[in-house]
């Protein structure tokens, strides 16, 4: 049973590195939106980034109307703040990441009951890079080297790995839309967690 | 030279944004002063940003959208695309000033994480100074400490957690010595007693009452809650 139920996730070839998304592109109409306040490339991205934060934001969120807010809040921070976005230093997809990132941790404070503080921007800028630019060549071997190491797993635990920490399932919703058993699931994801973590050299010693 | 790093599970949740914000400012904070925590934060984020993005990813997972709701919400989209434009506002960013903390006479200059961050009033024990940092997170308490040259504090565990961020000075326990930038997870199977010779300023977060375990220092178990 479980081999049947297997291929039919497998089907599809992941890839983590997309070579579908048009990184070029997506740097050009935001740098137009950045230096013109060009509408036409807004609406581009908005029709690229708009439906995807609408769909990480529902698993986040319990109802429509706050997965809504965040696309909002997200969108128009983007337009207001695209000439903090700095090509040179990162791409597109990680600086809207960012930007969403941080939209949907204020929210969340919010729900929960805390204050009205707008924490996010103070602990993960956007208007800076993390990386300084003299380590981006560096940057890009290690990076590459990651991809490497997560692609050299088991498909099956590259998947867990995948939902897990890039969707933010938890390990009961992996189950379900994987349609395995929970037991399953965990163990696969100790095992590629082991695997990366050896790599990624946890600790730094 | 910093010896103690968070986790790697612990930069994989302040990456996707699922840790509350004292230990988010506490991760923020090393990182500032760890350029190896520095890059491994910048390449997850990269690798997060594409894979969220990723079109035939994200349909893998979600196996229930109906017809209905992509039209709903294109419909939408279109209308809040609209709405953004009709503005010009830009936005300009706030003059970070440099904000700084005194204690006993003493100015440090807080972390860029902790700016908009309500600080509560200074209060004293001996030669502990803590300032609650108001973040409203329940169980969860943050502080700032400083130990002034020559001071500790007694040796104790933690039924929850107890994290140390050391921003300034330097302290050390039985475990060793620790200096500016080191990030330090601690849970209810420690137990320390940290002493710092010549000062220090600690960024803390804790979930539960510190408990004194030796000798008299039990008797000073309400410090327990005076730090955390
Ligand atoms: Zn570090």
């Amino acid at each position: 049973m479980q081999t049947n139920l297997r291929s039919k996730v497998t089907n599809a070839k992941p890839s983590i590195m997309s070579d579908k998304i048009d990184h070029p592109q997506l740097c050009q109409w935001l740098n137009a939106v950045a230096t013109s306040r060009d509408k036409q490339a807004f609406t581009h991205l908005f029709q690229f980034f708009g439906p995807k934060i609408q769909r990480i934001a529902r698993n986040r969120f319990p109802n429509e109307a706050q997965a809504s807010e965040v696309v909002q809040e997200t969108m128009s921070n983007v337009w207001r703040k695209a000439h903090l976005f700095n090509k040179d230093k990162g791409a597109a997809t990680t600086w809207v990441y960012t930007v969403m990132r941080n939209v949907t941790f204020d929210m969340l404070r919010k729900i929960k009951g805390n204050k009205e503080d707008n924490l996010s921007d103070d602990i993960w800028p956007v208007a800076e890079s993390m990386v300084s630019e003299n380590e981006s060549f560096d940057d890009h071997l290690e990076s590459k080297q990651l991809l490497h190491v997560i692609e050299k797993l088991p498909e099956a635990q590259q998947q867990v790995v995948k939902g897990f920490y890039f969707m933010e399932m938890s390990q009961e919703q992996l189950a379900v839309h994987l349609n395995l058993p929970l037991g399953t699931i965990k163990s696969r994801l100790r095992l590629a967690l082991a695997k990366l973590k050896m790599q990624l050299g946890e600790g730094h010693d | 030279m910093i010896k103690h790093h968070p986790t790697f599970e612990l930069i994989q949740s302040f990456v996707n944004g699922d840790l509350p914000a004292s230990l988010s400012a506490g991760i923020a904070i090393h990182a500032d002063m760890c350029p190896k925590c520095q890059k491994q934060i910048a390449q997850l984020t990269d690798q997060v940003a594409e894979a969220s993005f990723e079109e035939a990813f994200l349909d893998r997972f979600i196996v229930d959208d109906s017809e209905d709701v992509n039209v709903l919400a294109e419909f939408d989209f279109d209308v809040m695309a609209e709405q953004i434009t009709a503005s010009n506002e830009v936005f300009v960013a706030n003059e970070q000033l440099d904000k700084t903390i005194v204690f006993n006479d003493k100015t440090y200059k807080l972390p860029r994480a902790l700016q908009s961050m309500v600080m509560g009033k200074t209060s004293h024990i001996g030669k502990l100074s803590r300032a609650r940092i108001q973040l409203d997170e329940n169980e969860i308490h943050t502080s700032l400490l400083q130990i002034e040259a020559g001071g500790s504090v007694p040796e104790h565990t933690h039924k929850g957690f107890e994290l140390t961020v050391l921003l300034d000075g330097s302290f050390h326990d039985e475990q060793g010595e620790y200096v500016k930038g080191d990030f330090i997870m601690l849970d209810g199977s420690h137990q320390h007693h940290p002493i710092s010779d010549n000062g220090c300023l600690c960024y803390t977060v804790a979930n539960d009452a510190l408990h004194f375990t030796q000798g008299i220092n039990k008797l000073l178990n309400p410090i327990g809650s005076f730090i955390y």
